[in-house]
């Protein structure tokens, strides 16, 4: 799976194209406490999420994440973007929940 | 007089370097400001120069610091008595994760003294939640005798809001609210005294957000401190429509 496939995903919206398409991802990482993001997930996660602000692109960037995909449709604030695409950091976002995003994102990764 | 009870150092790893107790002390005395609250992330260990710059520039300090509970809420823990603030700061140590500070993303972490010479550089992320609850901060801070004031309740990230979507009833000395909506929260929660605050980060956020407390007496100990918060309640009440 690379950022491309995500962004080709069925619900998925992508937010700004300062990314590498080609980027590898490597799972999916579900959580909304950022402090179990930064300890815990793993390096070319997706992570899902509906922590939909800045401080999430600070933690996904440190985590070494691939991309983060805001759920629920949470309105994303343009500095969230803006700190994104510095980062060079993929921001998705879909209707679905964290439960339907992480299953859409598994069935992918035959989990 | 005017009160601020929510300011950073360099201590804490979002701060501007700049940002010395000995700096913050001088120019919150330059803006007026009387009391003066140092809240570091998840530490006090600025608070011993903070205590000895306040002192040099005649301003009634605070000493504490701004924990991000379990649930990933932002509290002020507040203390007049630095040995209590010390405490509190073991309490939290003693259970702190220690993840590495990425100098990438955040600035280095010194303890300095009063004339800003470094100290010790903090070599873990000062910034991560700690495993205590909001409510077991709230507890330790009432059994050290300090004041307990959950911050920014209503900002969009490590507030009670963003992250419980309400404010759990209990026993607060104040809420800190985000500026501008401080009248919407009194007539919200006619019993709690609402305040704002700096936060600041950097020199230039010194003294933008304090609020007026009225003070009885000379000592202006914590006791005289919750009260005048207290009394900032009555003007809810006439606040109200
Ligand atoms: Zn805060
Ligand atoms: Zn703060």
């Amino acid at each position: 799976m690379t950022l491309k496939d995500i962004a080709a995903l069925e619900s998925v919206q992508t937010l700004h194209p300062d990314f590498n398409a080609d980027t590898a991802v490597t799972g999916g990482y579900t959580s909304d406490l950022l402090s179990d993001v930064m300890a815990n997930a793993d390096d070319g996660c997706l992570l899902i999420t509906i922590q939909a602000h800045n401080n999430t692109v600070a933690v996904a960037a440190l985590a070494g994440a691939a991309g983060i995909l805001i759920c629920n449709n949470r309105p994303v604030p343009e500095d969230m973007i803006a700190s994104a695409r510095r980062e060079g950091l993929a921001i998705f976002c879909t209707p679905r929940n964290q439960f339907e995003a992480s299953c859409m994102l598994g069935r992918q990764f035959g989990v | 007089m005017l009160a601020d009870l929510h300011n950073h150092s360099c201590l804490s790893p979002c701060a501007s370097l700049e940002m010395s107790p000995g700096l913050i002390a001088r120019t919150a005395a330059a803006k007026g400001i009387g009391l003066i609250a140092l809240t570091d992330h998840n530490s006090t260990r600025n608070c011993p120069a903070f205590r000895d710059a306040c002192k040099r520039y005649n301003l009634t300090p605070l000493f504490g610091m701004e924990i991000t509970t379990t649930e990933e809420c932002h509290v002020l823990t507040l203390f007049d008595d630095l040995d209590a603030a010390m405490e509190m700061n073991r309490w939290i140590a003693a259970v702190q994760p220690r993840i590495p500070l990425n100098l990438d993303y955040y600035s280095d972490q010194p303890v300095v003294d009063a004339d800003d010479n470094i100290i010790e550089l903090l070599t873990y992320f000062l910034g991560q939640a700690v495993p205590h609850s909001l409510e077991s901060v709230r507890r330790q801070t009432r059994l050290l005798g300090g004041l307990f004031i959950p911050s920014h309740i209503n900002r969009h990230s490590f507030s009670v809001e963003s992250q419980l979507g309400f404010l759990p009833p209990g026993d607060y000395d104040a809420i800190e609210v985000v500026p501008g909506t401080v009248d919407a929260y009194r007539r919200r929660y006619p019993d709690l005294p609402v305040i704002t605050a700096s936060d600041s980060h950097c020199p230039e956020q010194i003294g933008t957000w304090p609020f007026h407390i009225h003070l009885e007496g000379q000592g202006h100990d914590i006791a005289a401190i919750r009260r005048g918060l207290m009394n900032l309640t009555l003007n809810n009440l006439s606040s109200t429509p």
